[in-house]
């Protein structure tokens, strides 16, 4: 078997919620073995985002005031968002909006490696649904950046790939009732 | 191989959902988000495994083109079968829909016309039985 296909999700965590009234921010954390500087270019250039993120970019993201398209991976329909980069202080925080969300990123030196902290204001409807596909496209960051990539994992990939599970875990852990998705005809037992 | 799905463009999700199910009285049937993407159907509740509306955000400007001119040539974006067309006319209009026509007859059919406040003419359509 392949590492891919070994490759199952450990339990939910290192996830919150901030609540601001209805707007809701998923902040996610991950320690990585690997230098900030290292993890800085697996966040912003797109031939290692290509690896392990939920979108494509047609350029660098690593440069405050750039304009960058997005495109969504595994989504129905093509989607393509313009992105601005509103912060990028190399290799420390990286901002810019995702269509009409936000991300941050902070990086910290951390053990020799770096705690990575992910700020993303998704609707609160689906905001496990997001912790859900992060947690997988940490795990495919990890082992990506460990030399060991496994190749990414978004959309209807990580549907079969322990997404389901961690969604439920990460709505259980926010308190908040699970997305009815994929309808549970259309579910595996 | 079987039509499950079609889609309407709409200017806004929230603005179409409440539209498509507190005015016309569908129901929600999916709603998934990826990223910034977000799939949402609607479905009636007299057939609530039967054919899904998708409420398509419309951020493409060849479609928006495309809808403006059908709309102002008043042809609809989409069209609703039903068995009782005069009461279905009075319960939408009661919920505050504005109908461009209402109950007509035409050939083999009554149809009436409604603006879905999203960009889009709606028609509905009671065959004629003889």
């Amino acid at each position: 078997m392949t590492d891919r296909e070994q490759y199952t999700p450990g339990p939910a965590s290192g996830a919150q919620i901030r609540k601001d009234g209805e707007r809701w921010t998923l902040i996610l954390v991950r320690e990585l073995r690997h230098s900030p500087e290292k993890v800085w270019r697996a966040l912003t250039e797109p031939a290692h985002l290509r690896e392990w993120a939920p979108f494509e970019a047609d350029s660098s993201l690593g440069t405050v005031g750039t304009t960058v398209k997005l495109t969504t991976v595994g989504a129905p329909t093509p989607h393509v968002s313009e992105t601005r980069v509103t912060r990028a202080d190399a290799p420390d925080v990286l901002e810019y909006n995702w269509g009409d969300q936000d991300i941050r990123w902070e990086l910290e030196a951390f053990g020799g490696g770096t705690r990575l902290t992910l700020w993303h204001n998704i609707d609160r409807r689906f905001i496990s649904m997001g912790a859900a596909g992060w947690h997988i496209c940490f795990d495919v960051l990890d082992r990506l950046l460990s030399g060991t990539p496994i190749g990414r994992i978004v959309g209807g990939e990580a549907m079969k790939c322990g997404w389901r599970r961690l969604n439920a875990e990460y709505a259980k852990q926010f308190g908040i009732a699970t997305p009815n998705w994929p309808p549970q005809a259309a579910q595996e037992s | 191989m079987k039509i499950k799905v079609m889609s309407v463009y709409v200017d806004n999700h929230e603005k179409a959902l409440r539209f498509y199910t507190e005015v016309l009285g569908f129901a929600k049937k999916t709603d998934f988000s990826q990223g910034p993407y977000r799939w949402l159907t609607v479905a009636s509740p007299e057939d609530p495994d039967g054919t899904e509306l998708q409420l398509a955000l419309n951020e493409n400007p060849a479609a928006k083109a495309y809808q403006q001119a059908i709309f102002q040539q008043g042809q609809p974006a989409a069209m609703f079968f039903t068995d009782d067309l005069q009461a279905d006319y009075e319960r939408i209009k009661a919920r505050g829909a504005e109908f461009t026509m209402p109950p007509t007859d035409v050939t083999a059919s009554k149809i009436a016309m409604l603006n879905d406040t999203c960009g889009n003419l709606i028609q509905v359509t009671q065959l004629m039985r003889w």
